[in-house]
């Protein structure tokens, strides 16, 4: 088992930004546990490798203090894939990803993939809200069960497709998100027409009700596929690409390659 | 009936440090504060006394201080004696703040109709006021402020910014509070533009007392009948936490900048983590006694454990630190970096209390800065934390480096310690390891005890432990675990009293007596069963030290193994060692 751990290094890494309790945390405890609990703070970063098929993708979730901290571009250095998270009942939550949270991002690869990610759309979306097992929405403190209608399911859209029924004025629209995702393409620098299409790289989820979560992680997983072989192909080129070097290299290093 | 008093709990009167106010007109502004204040936090205010902090001391009689370092003649408070009699003070006499207080005594007998109620004796109460705190969770932010079953609460922690913010309330939402915090802060500018510290208020019911640190100002209304020195030192345990998230220098720099920076903005999610300190400091007496509970380990097997973590290291690692159910197995310190200061209790209490909070998602491997506020308050650590045995995840692995890259180097160092630990069988023998039952010591009488050794001679940068058995029946409960503590904190107030310190008291309480005895070599606080005698309970202590001392090895860590980890010791001093929070900056500034 000792020898198991040592072997998974992380093909890819990706990243998850945004405000303190947006639901970060959330997000990848209903995807890694399948559940969704109350009682979670994060201090710093934590970081998770998570089994992609043949691949381990290394997750970091982080507090949302990391700007202050200067701890946020170690964390996204050599990121694949940055999600920007926000929370839909709070529009404040979609401007600090800008303000704050989008120069972390610099450290990250030069192509790196940005999903814009507006998280507690139970609380706005009729169809994420019904996505829950049990309809009392009170039931916070204990642990929900991901409902078995949705994971038996095929995975759904990548992106909801329009939002039928809502149930309470939205403070972040979905044309917000698309707008931010453009002006994320422009602080990089990209050309939008050969970028990911907005609609494609901007969900609403809801970690409570497991409202499109595994959609975001799988479809995020896969457009990251191409870094992940790029890098196996490196590793395998040159064998002094990996832990072992980092760790004796020690001190200061500069953007190295390592995750 | 336990009628043993605590004059500091009985004491009427607000202390106020430095030379007497002036009177002047604010005094009429800060009096409508104050019953402003008094509608928030207890009706019943019944203020009749005020004193300057010498004249009280005069006023308050105690036992004749005893030195009976190294011998055993015991001197029983007694228990029918009244010890003190309160004058109750007319409003005619000139000191302001003695004015001030008495006008806000009127104020609340004409509002609320209020007798002045009868004394009652401290102990009575405690431990029925308040079912044991709620487990982590935080419900406590939708309370409704306004109810009486707020303001019931045993003790409320507040802490806001010297503009008046509120940044934290242990109970109900800070913005539902922000009038009472800004009537605090009122209190709190009044008395400092006449060149006072407001230190604290009694009343009837509570004692409130203020902490000003920096830019943070800190208050604790409590009705636990605590000493004042005590709350004091738990506020500073919440201000040192803040203090490990954000560092002083931070914290400083924010508002040098802003005056009015909302700091909710950086603590945002932290307020669980302060809950969990408040909640851990009202059942731990670590916190009391400012020293280390170690988790009792056959020696070898510690120093096993001590050897593995020794192997694994990385350049700029420091600290390494092994905890299993919340209490210490093992640390291992950088040998250039102890030579400057060593690890303080303090710093691990809230490394640990840091770690309980943000247990629940225990799959992942933490890295996080962390200051430690004693060790350097402006410079963070940073930390590595991950559990060895999920899914139980009893075992805590704490690795602290000064470089905040180093996270694949230092998870390397973990990979090698699960290895060197499973190739051992290290976590099955942890497993089995206990806290132990004072039958084993093997006298009977004598109920729970906790020793606190001060630094042995040869060693003296040992860090500070303490052993203690578990708590069992009739301390099983807890309710009745909360009453012993209580009785513990009313000993431990007594022993280190600031106007008259004591070194030895024998308690007798109602359905127990207590022996608390304090020499140049250890702090020892006992519990026996009622019945004891000072005879019995002397024999008993004597076993006690006896067995301690035989089992010093298994209770202890006796040596804090060290490693070299930088090749050049010369840059190992404590400011170069943690890194500043300059590197901090970039961005700092669109902050605010
Ligand atoms: N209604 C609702 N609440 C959520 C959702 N996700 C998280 N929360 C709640 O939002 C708070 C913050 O969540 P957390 O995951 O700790 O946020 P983080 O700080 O971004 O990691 C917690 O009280 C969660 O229970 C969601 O999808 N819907
Ligand atoms: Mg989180």
């Amino acid at each position: 088992m000792p020898e198991s751990s040592k072997m998974r290094k992380p093909d890819v890494k990706v990243v998850l930004l945004g405000d303190t309790n947006v639901g970060k945390t959330s997000l990848l405890h209903r995807y890694t546990e399948r559940k969704f609990k109350d009682t979670i703070s994060t201090v710093g970063g934590a970081f998770f490798l998570k089994q992609w098929g043949p691949y381990n993708v290394s997750i970091w979730d982080t507090a949302g203090r990391e700007q202050f901290h200067g701890l946020g571009s170690m964390y996204c250095r050599g990121a694949a894939a940055v999600i920007l998270t926000y929370d839909v009942t709070n529009w404040q939550s979609l401007a600090e990803l800008e303000e704050r949270f989008l120069s972390l991002t610099d450290t990250a690869n030069h192509d790196c993939i940005y999903a814009v990610v507006g998280n507690k759309a139970d609380l706005t979306d009729t169809k994420a809200y019904l996505s829950q097992e049990t309809p009392d929405a009170n039931q916070t403190e204990s642990e929900e069960h991901r409902s078995d209608v949705l994971s038996a399911c095929p995975t759904p859209p990548a992106s909801p497709v329009s939002i039928s029924g809502v149930t309470f004025p939205k403070q972040v629209t979905r044309e917000d998100a698309l707008a931010f995702y453009g002006r994320i393409l422009r602080y990089k620098g990209s050309d939008e027409r050969t970028s990911l299409p907005a609609e494609k790289m901007c969900f609403e989820t809801s970690a409570k009700t497991g409202y499109n979560v595994d959609a975001l992680f799988e479809a995020l997983f896969d457009l990251v596929l191409p870094s992940m072989l790029r890098k196996r192909n490196e590793n395998q080129q040159s064998a002094t690409v990996d832990l072992e070097v980092c760790r004796k290299g020690g001190g200061k290093r500069g953007r190295s390659t390592c995750c | 009936m336990d009628t043993d008093n605590d004059q500091e709990g009985e004491t009427q009167g607000v202390k106020i440090c430095g030379p007497p106010l002036e009177v002047n007109t604010a005094a009429d502004t800060l009096a409508t504060s104050l019953s402003l204040l008094g509608n928030h936090m207890f009706p019943d205010v019944v203020a009749r006394k005020a004193a300057r902090e010498d004249e009280r001391a005069q006023d308050v009689p105690e036992e004749p201080p005893q030195d009976t370092e190294g011998s055993l003649s015991l001197q029983a408070t007694e228990p029918e004696s009244q010890e003190h009699q309160d004058d109750v003070a007319d409003g005619t006499q000139s000191d302001s703040g003695e004015f001030v207080v008495t006008v806000l005594a009127k104020a609340k007998l004409e509002e609320q109709g209020l007798g002045v109620k009868g004394h009652s004796s401290p102990l009575l109460e405690v431990g029925i006021q308040e079912s044991p705190p709620a487990a982590h969770g935080g419900s406590h932010r939708d309370e409704d402020v306004t109810a009486e079953s707020w303001r019931r609460h045993r003790k409320h922690i507040f802490v806001l910014s010297e503009a008046g913010k509120p940044i934290y309330s242990r109970y109900g939402s800070e913005e539902a509070l922000s009038s009472t915090m800004g009537v605090m802060m009122a209190l709190v500018s009044f008395v400092q533009s006449g060149d006072n510290n407001i230190r604290s208020v009694y009343s009837e019911e509570h004692t409130v007392v203020f902490l000003q640190k920096g830019p943070l100002v800190l208050v604790c209304v409590s009705s636990s009948r605590q000493s004042e020195q005590q709350l004091r030192s738990e506020l500073l345990y919440v201000y040192y936490q803040i203090i490990s998230m954000l560092t002083q220098a931070s914290i400083s720099r924010i508002f040098e900048h802003k005056k009015n920076y909302d700091l909710r903005r950086l603590l945002a999610g932290s307020e669980k983590i302060l809950d969990g300190l408040l909640d851990l400091m009202d059942s731990d007496p670590s916190f009391l006694l400012t020293a280390v509970h170690c988790l009792p380990l056959a020696s070898s097997l510690r120093d096993s454990l001590s050897q593995i973590l020794q192997k694994a290291i990385t350049p700029n690692l420091v600290f390494s630190i092994l905890i299993a159910k919340n209490q210490l197995l093992t640390v291992v310190q950088e040998r250039a970096v102890i030579e400057d200061a060593r690890l303080e209790p303090a710093d691990i209490h809230l490394l640990l209390n840091l770690i309980g909070a943000s247990s629940a998602f225990q799959a992942g491997e933490i890295w996080t800065p962390i200051c430690l506020p004693l060790f350097n308050p402006d410079c963070y650590f940073y930390t590595y934390i991950s559990y060895l045995d999920p899914p139980e995840c009893t075992v805590c692995l704490l690795l602290l480096s000064t470089d905040k890259e180093a996270f694949y180097a230092v998870a390397e160092c973990k990979r090698r310690i699960e290895e060197a630990m499973a190739a051992q069988g290290s976590l099955g023998l942890i497993a089995k390891a206990q806290t132990y039952s004072v039958s084993q010591v093997g006298v009977a009488d004598l109920r729970h005890f906790m020793y606190k050794p001060f630094d042995v001679p040869d060693n003296h940068r040992q860090l500070t432990q303490f052993t203690s058995p578990e708590m069992e029946a009739p301390y099983h409960t807890e309710e009745e675990k909360m009453r012993l503590l209580d009785l513990y904190r009313y000993m431990h107030g007594r022993i280190h009293s600031n106007s008259r310190p004591l070194k030895l008291i024998y308690h007798v309480a109602e359905r127990e007596t207590l022996l608390a005895w304090v020499t140049s070599k250890f702090e020892l606080y006992t519990c026996f069963s009622p019945l004891v005698t000072k005879a019995c309970a002397i024999t008993v202590i004597t076993k006690l030290l006896r067995w301690i001392k035989k089992e010093e090895e298994r209770l202890f860590i006796r040596y804090p193994p060290k490693y070299s980890t930088t090749p050049n010791p010369a840059k190992s001093s404590r400011g170069a060692k943690a890194e500043q929070t300059d590197s901090s900056d970039n961005g700092f500034l669109s902050l605010l």
